[in-house]
């Protein structure tokens, strides 16, 4: 290689910067584990692993530093790993390990990055005997608001979550689809609601709705759930005043709490003679097929209530590839399906209400098959390069 | 004196063999009652078939932390009180098992002397009015928000209700399944129906128990009676039945009884002690010159702890077979795997290098894996898994792989202590050791990072077959991410020529912190899927053990000039 190319590099390629990298690493990810104990899981993903930089916490009292984010370490380790084999390293036998075991590292971060980048998940919940064409995402929330006026169908127009939390207080959202403008008066990423009854008598006078559901019920800040897996999520809410050139139409409480509650989820709002209603709900993402929850099954150890297994027969209908066929989705068993001129979706068993209603976790993914590869890459590397090692080494000591 | 060199090591293979056969020889409180029949009678509970035993004594374990129950001064074994609980209450009353340790709970009971530690059921009953009217007022306030006084409280409970439990025949399970489509069911719902405690229609409707019910029915009332001939009788004829109609489970029962007695665990413990023992003798001996007698000691040591690690294989295979899982199941048994792979690896080195260092170390950290074993041990320590993580598969690899680099980790981070220590308090740390160690160090941290990343990887991949998310940010996934981090770490900077030995060897000491932080801390949190077993105590010791390795670690920064080991 030109010399004058590998004197620039020299430092980019350097050892050292590999050392700086990995502990940089490693306090980036011992700082966010912590983090995890206050923040939502994915507030920290994004925030600290996802990310080029962040204000990160040191110690009690609230100082923060800027530190480098995951997608930065991340960048730098490739390119580190990039200069130094194209400064130092010969494509020997005796290299193998070493170059397939970084192959297989820059795979793996790469595989990260897309995931990162284009993985979406989403959750289906069916009772037992109803079928879905749609499946949300529990993250997000969207305010619907549904014209049920036409016969055959629903006319449905959606503010997105994005358009609710960012709006600057008293700069309304007006759109000509929308029946009326929509001022965000308080945004909640994680709620509670309790009785009007029950709450602080402080909270109660200075209670913003004066119409629907928020008369009734009050909704309380709280904070945002953790844990990845053990089924918290948050329930958004919001006041909302609701206004038509000029007339208001009154402040609404619209609130996720209430799908868990299992009350009617939706508002009516009258708009001169016509009637809409209004829904803060998970934002849904329509299919091109639907999913019948046939039986959902669940058995306990005796005696315990430790789950021993569970599993939800479906019947899966998609006219876009003709299919339509029952199948079992049970715990590491998931099924896999690409409807046409789309990517393909995979459907796990993910958790269930009750005895009778299933919960699936659907996850588009491009990139699953990549830590696979990247992980054979890795081990086989690894044991080419410490085996020789090793191997060397015993043969020595013994004779 | 050549003897010696031969003499000593098989004292000690006796004397460790002795130790071991002690337990198995029948007990002394056997009395005229059958009770070694009866302690091999399968049940089930926690979701597990196992031997009556087995649930006296975790029951025990709960209760009173220990696996004997005293009454009147008396020592008994635990199956001897838990069939005085099942069918003579009222004089199992006055067992002192009740084990309680915070003051102020102790002064719910009436003020006993400050150095009681435990109390019987009958002095706790007539306390009642005041427990429950504690009880009232721990059960509004949440698990976590619970002051310590709260929380002993609550576990002071839990201990009255399981007591009650197995006194009232609500647990174990023990009526077998004898037709097909039947479970394990409680003996008091065969005996009382199904609606015990609701007199009422049901009652009358209610069939006859079956013949199972009905010979427990007759043990439990023939020890009521104390009529030793016909406990007898009946509870040989039960178990012949039984023999007859599940020979898999009685015969797995048995076995679980037999490891309950041989307690390999704990005796390895007492072994693995007399091993460093050994070793410590043959180093004095090294001192004094006296060559013979140092090398019979230490291969005396190495002997027992083949010996002692035929037993702990035993003890995990043992636990294979009663459980039916892959070896690591839960935080109890990834400290024995870890220091069963420690042993193991220990051993090797010692073949590799026959300095005596790789023996101590497995003698030593084969010792306080089981010391921590033996202190995370709650009840049982095989419950049955749940759903998400009920794979042999991923038990097998993910799991295995990841305990192994927790341990190669530890292990290298052992042989760093030894470095520092050896070398900045005493003339031990000589160039060839000093090597021999870089070597040994260097080898075990290689390993380490193999398994530790094709560990954690693997779980990624397990991660993704079960609800399709390679890698989640979970703090324990954080938490083996880091271990591989920090042995890459190690590796990079060894062969960047920023670091020598002696900085692998502080590095590797820092390696400890990681890993007992990735192992432990992460349940700490208490956030995540994976955070299976929060314990309180253990914050302490882990700070402890923290603060230790730093020390260790600014030992280990001393300018080399002034370690005794380079002084001239």
């Amino acid at each position: 290689m030109n010399k004058q190319i590998k004197k620039i590099l020299a430092p980019v390629a350097s050892l050292r910067l590999t050392v700086v990298l990995f502990a940089l690493a490693m306090v980036l990810i011992l700082v966010g584990t912590v983090a995890q104990k206050d923040m939502g899981n994915w507030a920290v993903v994004n925030e600290y692993f996802r990310s080029l930089w962040l204000w990160m916490p040191i110690g009690l009292g609230g100082v923060r530093v800027p530190f480098v984010g995951g997608y930065t370490i991340g960048g730098l380790m490739i390119v580190n790993l990039l200069a130094a084999h194209a400064v130092r390293f010969k494509l020997t036998w005796k290299r193998a390990g070493i170059i397939l075991t970084h192959a297989g590292l820059i795979l793996l971060i790469l595989g990260e990055v897309l995931t990162g980048l284009f993985a979406v998940e989403w959750q289906i919940q069916l009772d037992e005997g109803k079928s879905a064409n749609f499946a949300v995402d529990i993250r997000e929330v969207e305010l619907a608001v549904v014209d049920p006026s036409p016969a055959d169908h629903d006319n449905v127009v959606v503010v997105p979550q994005s358009m609710l939390e960012d709006r600057a207080p008293g700069l309304p959202i007006s759109d000509p689809q929308l029946p009326f403008e929509v001022q965000v008066l308080r945004w909640m990423p994680n709620s509670a609601v309790t009785g009007l009854g029950m709450a602080e008598p402080s909270l109660r006078e200075n209670n913003p709705a004066t119409d629907g559901l928020g008369k009734m019920v009050i909704a309380v800040p709280q904070p945002r759930a953790s844990g990845v897996e053990a089924g918290r999520v948050d329930f958004p809410a919001a006041y909302i005043r609701l206004s038509r050139a000029g007339r208001d139409l009154g402040t609404w409480l619209v609130t996720q709490n209430l799908e868990r509650l299992g009350s009617e989820t939706r508002q009516p709002v009258r708009v001169g003679d016509k009637t809409y209603l209004i829904e803060l709900r998970f934002r849904r993402d329509y299919k091109p097929y639907t999913i019948t929850l046939i039986d959902f099954k669940h058995d306990k150890f005796v005696g315990t209530e430790t789950p021993k297994n569970f599993s939800s027969e479906i019947r899966l209908v998609d006219p876009t590839v003709n299919e339509d066929r029952t199948v079992l989705i049970y715990m590491n068993h998931p099924l896999r399906h690409r409807p046409l001129n789309s990517r393909g979706e995979t459907f796990y068993q993910s958790g269930y209400v009750g005895e009778t209603t299933t919960i699936l976790q659907v996850v588009r993914n491009p990139s699953w098959l990549m830590p696979y590869i990247a992980c054979s890459l890795v081990a086989l590397g690894l044991i080419v390069h410490f085996g020789a090692m090793l191997w060397k080494f015993v043969g020595r000591t013994r004779r | 004196m050549k003897k010696l060199t031969h003499l000593i090591p098989a004292a000690a293979i006796l004397l460790s063999l002795s130790l071991l056969a002690g337990p198995l020889l029948p007990g002394h409180d056997r009395g005229m009652y059958d009770l070694d029949t009866l302690a091999r009678l399968p049940v089930s509970a926690g979701g597990r078939t196992k031997p009556l035993d087995t649930v006296a004594r975790n029951s025990l374990l709960i209760i009173s932390d220990r696996q004997t129950a005293t009454i009147d001064g008396e020592r008994r074994s635990a199956i001897r009180w838990l069939i005085d609980v099942m069918a003579r209450p009222n004089e199992a009353g006055a067992y002192q098992v009740f084990r309680i340790d915070h003051p102020d709970v102790k002064s719910l009971l009436g003020n006993p002397p400050a150095n009681q530690k435990r109390f019987s059921f009958d002095r706790i009953f007539t306390h009642r009015d005041t427990l429950e009217q504690q009880a009232a007022l721990v059960q509004t306030i949440k698990k976590n928000q619970r002051t310590p006084f709260q929380k002993r409280l609550g576990e002071l409970f839990n201990h009255i209700n399981l007591y009650i439990q197995l006194r009232d025949w609500h647990e174990p399970y023990a009526v077998p399944p004898l037709k097909p489509g039947e479970q394990w069911r409680p003996l008091i719902q065969e005996i009382h129906g199904p609606h015990d405690g609701q007199v009422g229609e049901q009652d009358t409707a209610h069939a006859p128990p079956g013949p199972a019910a009905a010979s427990l029915g007759n043990i439990l009332l023939a020890y009521q009676n104390q009529d030793p001939d016909r406990f007898n009788r009946e509870v040989r004829q039960y178990a012949s039945m039984l023999d007859q109609r599940m020979p898999d489970t009685t015969r797995k029962a048995r076995f679980e009884v037999f490891f309950n007695r041989l307690a390999p665990f704990y005796q390895g413990t007492v072994l693995y002690v007399l091993a460093f023992l050994l070793i410590c003798g043959s180093l004095l001996a090294v001192n004094a010159r006296s060559d013979s007698l140092a090398k019979g000691l230490g291969r005396a040591a190495v002997w027992v702890i083949a010996l002692t690690f035929c037993l702990h294989t035993f003890g995990l295979a043992a636990r294979v077979y009663m459980q039916g899982y892959a070896p690591v199941t839960n935080l109890y048994s990834s400290a024995v795997f870890i220091g069963w792979f420690c042993v193991a690896m220990g051993l090797f080195l010692e073949w590799l290098f026959k300095n005596g260092l790789g023996a101590a170390l497995a003698a030593l950290i084969g010792f306080i894996t089981l010391i921590i074993a033996h202190n995370l041990a709650d009840g049982d320590t095989m419950q049955m898994m749940q759903a998400v993580l009920d794979s042999n598969f991923w038990l097998s690899t993910h799991v295995i792989a990841v305990t192994i680099g927790y341990a190669a980790t530890f292990l290298a981070g052992f042989i760093g202590i030894s470095y520092i220590l050896m070398g900045v308090y005493t003339r031990a740390l000589t160039p060839d050791r000093q090597k021999a160690l870089g070597k040994m160090m260097y080898g075990v941290i290689a390993f380490a990072l193999l398994f530790s990343f094709v560990g954690t990887v693997l779980g990624g991949i397990w991660a993704d077959q079960s609800w399709g998310r390679f890698w989640g940010w979970d703090p324990k996934e954080n938490g083996a991410v880091l271990i591989v981090l920090m042995n890459a770490l190690i590796l990079h900077a060894r062969w960047g020529g920023m670091v020598k030995t002696r900085g692998v060897a502080v590095l590797a000491v820092f390696g400890n912190i990681i890993t007992a932080w990735s192992w432990f801390g992460t349940n700490m949190l208490g956030v995540g899927l994976h955070s299976y077993g929060f314990m309180d105590s253990a914050v302490q010791w882990m700070l402890v053990f923290v603060a230790i390795q730093l020390a260790i670690m600014s030992a280990g920064l001393i300018p080399v000039s002034r370690w005794r080991s380079f002084a001239p």
